[in-house]
This record gives C-alpha cells, structure tokens and sequence, in this order.
C-alpha cells in the first residue's frame, strides 16, 4: 500500500501542483515549450542533463527563463528546497524506452481529461449531481475531491487503498487553506503561476507520510 | 445490492448491448448511452497509460457516490460493464458469468455478425436468468 502522486487542477483546467512519492515510473520533465506553468513542482521542469529526450527547440524556446526564480514574487519558490529524498525514479526511467512514457505536461492533461470525462459521465449516468469518487486498474487508485471553487484534487495510490478522498479534502482544509489560500503573496486564478510554496509542500508531505496507507 | 444495468461494447467502442435493470438509475435515451459507451471505451485506452508503476490494465471499477462500474475486458476486446450500487461483491463474477452466456449464446449464433448490436432473444432470456428481470 502506498501513495503514487498528488496534482492539484485549478478552474481553469490548469495542473498548479504536482507532487509524489514513491513512483517507479516517473514523468518525463515536461516540454519546454510546452504547457506547465512555473512553480508546479521542481521535479518536472526540463532538465538540461537529458538533451536525447528533447527536441532541438527546446533550449532555444525564450520560454526556458520561466523556470529560473524570476524574484517577483517572494514566498513563491520555482525551486523550493524540500527535504524530500531524491527519487528513486531516474533508474527504472531509464531501463525503459523513453517514448512510451509520457512528459510531464502530457501525463497532466491526460490525468485531467479523465477525471473530467468521468465526471461527466458520472452526472449524466446518475441523472443527479453525483460526483465522481475514484477508480481502479490493476496497478493503481486514482482519486477525486473537487471543491465548490472548481479546484480539483487527485492522487495516485494503491490498488487496494480505501477511498481518499478525506485525505484530499484534508489537504484541502489543512495546507491548502492555510499556505495557498492565506498567504497573501499567492497569486490564486492567476493562469501562469503553480501554487507551489515550501510551506505548504512540506506540510502536505508531513501529512501523507504520516497516512497509513502510506509505507 | 442491486443490478441497475449491463453494457456490452465492443472492441470499437460501439455499443452492442444495453438494458437496465430496476429504476435504481435513470433511464436514458439509447443515443445517450451511445455516448457514454464511446467515452468509457476512450477513458479505458487511456487510464492504462497514466500508470505511476509499470504497465497496468484499464479502468476495472469506476466508483461514484451511490453506484459504481465494474468493467471487464476480455482478450478479444469486447467489454462487460457492469452498473451496480457500491456495495455489490460480486460484480465480477457476475460480469464472467455474462460473457460465458455472451459466448454461448451470440458468438456460437451462426446468424449474428460480429461487432454488430445483439438482437437475440436466448441471449436476453438467459441474462434475464442470470440477473433478474428489467
């Protein structure tokens, strides 16, 4: 039993955090060029050691600045020092064929668009304003809290975990209330900033390590 | 523990055969279910390749607040989705036991043409056996 990943969908569709834990099979960092927004997470952004992976225009994309910590806003951190171990994921990356596995923006949307199609789905299928709560596949849980403000929660765990969506809606009411919502320097709807903070990625982290289901 | 429906989808994505059983759902117009069939069909190609850990297989159960979906793939690509409230064990082997009829009774039919919607009366009446009327 454990916990894969957590991403956090604002309104506007929009993947403003990303976090995980024990991945065997990591995302590609996410092309350079392409959608993800700064201060999601540092373990995704493109990365200057994989040039095989990238296509040429990655390095000459003037987009690349994004990443560096541009100093406009304080408590923001492009590249939060978090106590997380590194992750175990650059060997098994490695050992498989790198265009099956998806880039991180990729991987974000898909994640998206499934929640979405099946929430839909749910609706119509319920004919009532049911939500969609979790599914299963042979190797993974994926589960769903979405709040009233369109922000929606999703994590990555186990198979054979118990419904969590109480830990997503205590993420919500805990760190994300008390260090995204609260801190007056966040800049909430703002579609080109993540709402990562040190703060709140160590405590978000305290909480799903100190989960049971997590191991 | 209730039954409120069965879909089969075939290897396309089209559907082949739907009925509900019981008003535990609404009823939809047969175009909805279409849809809904064509959607699931996708969102199952998909949620194989969001796997965090090595391969994985596509959707098996989707859980909403008062009912889920239980999905069973077969080797040839047909789907069995099961619609039950949450709290039914046995969803699967239910699901197993449909594609044996499905095989006995609309693969084995020497009139019925492949991917196409089932019209077959013994498949209706022994499903009907198997879950209940509807």
């Amino acid at each position: 039993m454990t916990i894969h990943s957590l991403y956090i969908y604002d309104r506007h569709c929009v993947c403003v955090y990303y976090q995980d834990w024990h991945r065997t099979k990591g995302p590609r960092p996410a092309a350079a060029a392409g959608g993800i927004l700064p201060a999601v997470s540092p373990a995704v952004y493109p990365r200057q050691e994989e040039p095989t992976l990238e296509s040429a225009s990655t390095y000459s994309s003037p987009r690349n600045t994004l990443t560096s910590s541009s100093g406009v806003v304080v408590a923001i951190n492009d590249e939060p020092r978090t106590p997380l171990p590194p992750q175990m994921q650059t060997s098994a990356t490695q050992s498989q064929n790198p265009s099956s596995i998806l880039t991180f923006d990729e991987e974000a949307k898909l994640v998206y668009g499934v929640v979405l199609s099946l929430r839909n789905m749910v609706r119509k299928l319920s004919g009532k304003d049911e939500q969609f709560v979790n599914y299963k596949t042979s190797s993974y849980k994926l589960h769903l809290y979405e709040t009233l403000s369109g922000y929606k929660f999703v994590m990555l765990s186990d198979p054979n975990a118990d419904s969590l969506r109480f830990v997503l809606r205590q993420i919500y009411s805990g760190p994300f209330l008390e260090y995204v919502v609260r801190n007056p320097l966040m800049k909430m709807d703002s579609r080109e900033h993540g709402i990562d903070n040190e703060y709140f990625r160590m405590s978000t982290d305290r909480m799903i390590r100190g989960l049971t289901v997590f191991q | 523990m209730a039954i409120h429906g069965l879909w089969v989808i075939n290897k396309a994505g089209g559907l082949v055969y739907q009925r509900n059983f019981g008003d535990g759902l609404p009823h939809l117009t047969s175009n909805e279910y279409l849809v809904l069939a064509g959607t699931l069909h996708g969102i199952h190609a998909i949620t194989s390749r969001l796997s965090p850990t090595g391969s994985s297989s596509g959707a098996q159960e989707i859980c909403g607040e008062t009912f889920k979906l239980t999905i069973l793939l077969t080797a040839t690509g047909t789907k069995f989705v099961l619609l039950t409230s949450l709290v039914e064990p046995n969803a699967g082997s239910v699901l197993q036991k449909v594609y044996e009829v499905y095989a006995d009774a609309v693969m084995k039919n020497p009139f019925h043409t492949p991917e196409m919607p089932v019209r077959s009366e013994g498949f209706d009446a022994r499903i009907t056996a198997l879950i209940g009327s509807g």
